[in-house]
């Protein structure tokens, strides 16, 4: 039976790993609001075919196939022309790419859901399109769809775990490369599964009290 | 652009073969996953559903556990871990096993929210005109429960089967697996993973369109 000063040992091996995950998760998370916001802007606001079916073939290609699969294109894939990522950068971008395309879905749904006399009154009143979409639109776009979005946090938390496939050093990582060196693989596991629990029940807690609060509005 | 074209043209009758064999055992891999976290979800729901206070801490917990850690943490467990006290899986059981634990947990979650959104009149109403309890979840109850759920069962599915690229970290010989030994027996890793990629985007995007075109009437 393992020790306490053993699980210490693993606890601190794991935690090396934490500061990788949270930047990933943080930046791709940065990535994935952003560009997927503005690729939502290019999708409801303008009329251009070709940008339409561009930002849907997107959207369509990143969310069927998995990520894993996604992650071995740019690291493993795109060396071989020379291209060549550090593991955290392309787990970065892979996880950001992806989440613009969560995301993009998750913001057209708000604004979809909004009544269309939101548009034509805020013209009525005078102001310019722009004006409309950034201070009408939005704002209101932006409470229905963050339930959404802060549930796709969550999984991108989780998500994170698999950019140790691509030897980024994460909790996974780290895991993984401790039980090679001992063999307390049961205790290793576990310890990292809960690692990943208590990062993730708090923001799921979140998630409850904002799809709560948001429920609450819409009724 | 013809560069990158040319090994799909030069190895393509070589590496379809292999490229068919893993899809059809990613496949197979997804739908016993499904299959038993639907199993796995139901049986969730009646301990959820329960009388019994200790069966329902126990689903919530569950539940909250198996969403909070990632579905890779589990599989390693399963199949690294347990050996370690005693308990020693194939990769294949492991797998399938890892996959339904975690899915069990949103499955019974869909059902839960589908149960809710019959309101309370149907089954009444079919216990007024002289259903028993068990014709009237059947007959009633069910159906309705089927229809709202059934899309985003679909996009659970697509989830599953984009997460059974996981299994390929603990050994199961499925499409990313494959892939990865396509990659450094032809050294040809872009075009193999791009394919491989194409493989999972031919299974599981007609059922996201499926899963669109269900919940379009539902919505409105």
């Amino acid at each position: 039976m393992p020790d306490f000063s053993t699980f210490r040992l693993i606890l601190e091996g794991l935690l090396t790993g934490l500061s990788v995950t949270v930047i990933v998760a943080l930046a791709a998370l940065v990535i994935g609001l952003v560009l997927g916001f503005g690729l939502c802007l290019l999708r409801e606001f303008t009329r251009i075919r070709t940008v339409h079916f561009t930002i849907d073939a997107y959207v369509e290609l990143l969310r069927n196939i998995p990520a894993l699969t996604h992650l071995f294109i740019l690291y493993f894939g795109l060396a071989s022309l020379g291209l060549r990522l550090s593991s955290i950068t392309a787990a970065i971008v892979g996880l950001g790419l992806i989440g613009a395309a969560v995301t993009c879905d998750i913001f057209r749904a708000g604004f979809r859901s909004l009544p269309k006399g939101q548009i034509e009154a805020a013209l009525a009143v005078g102001l310019r399109p722009g004006q409309t979409i950034v201070s009408i639109l939005t704002p209101q776009a932006m409470r229905i769809a963050l339930p959404g979005l802060s549930n796709y946090a969550v999984q991108l938390v989780k998500d994170t775990s698999v950019v140790s496939a691509i030897a980024a050093p994460e909790i996974m990582f780290f895991a993984r490369s401790m039980v090679t060196s001992s063999f307390q693989t049961t205790l290793i596991y576990a310890t990292a599964a809960g690692l990943y629990l208590l990062l993730s029940l708090p923001l799921m807690q979140g998630v409850r009290v904002l799809e709560n609060h948001y429920g609450k509005l819409k009724a | 652009m013809t560069g990158f074209l040319q090994p799909y043209v030069e190895y393509g009758s070589e590496w379809w073969p292999l490229l068919a064999e893993a899809m059809l055992n990613t496949a197979l891999l997804t739908i016993a996953g499904f299959a038993l976290s639907v199993v796995f979800g139901l049986a969730l729901l009646l301990c959820q559903t329960s009388s019994s206070k200790a069966l329902r801490g126990f689903a919530t917990v569950y539940v909250t556990t198996l969403r909070g850690v990632p579905l890779l943490a589990i599989l390693f467990l399963l199949y690294f871990g347990l050996p370690g006290v005693g308990i020693t899986f194939d990769a294949l059981t492991a797998a399938v096993l890892g996959l339904s634990l975690c899915f069990a947990a949103q499955v019974s979650e869909l059902f839960r929210a589908g149960l809710k959104a019959i309101p309370k009149g149907q089954r009444e109403a079919a216990m007024a005109v002289g259903f028993t309890p068990v014709q009237s979840f059947t007959f009633i109850i069910l159906p309705q429960v089927v229809r709202v759920i059934l899309s985003p069962m679909i996009v659970t599915f697509v989830s599953l089967l984009k997460d059974s690229s996981l299994a390929s970290l603990i050994t199961v010989n499925e499409l990313v697996l494959t892939g990865r030994a396509m990659a450094t027996e032809y050294f040809l890793p872009l075009q193999i993973y791009v394919a491989v990629g194409l493989c999972y985007f031919m299974i599981g995007w007609p059922f996201s369109i499926l899963s669109r075109r269900l919940a379009a009437p539902a919505a409105r």
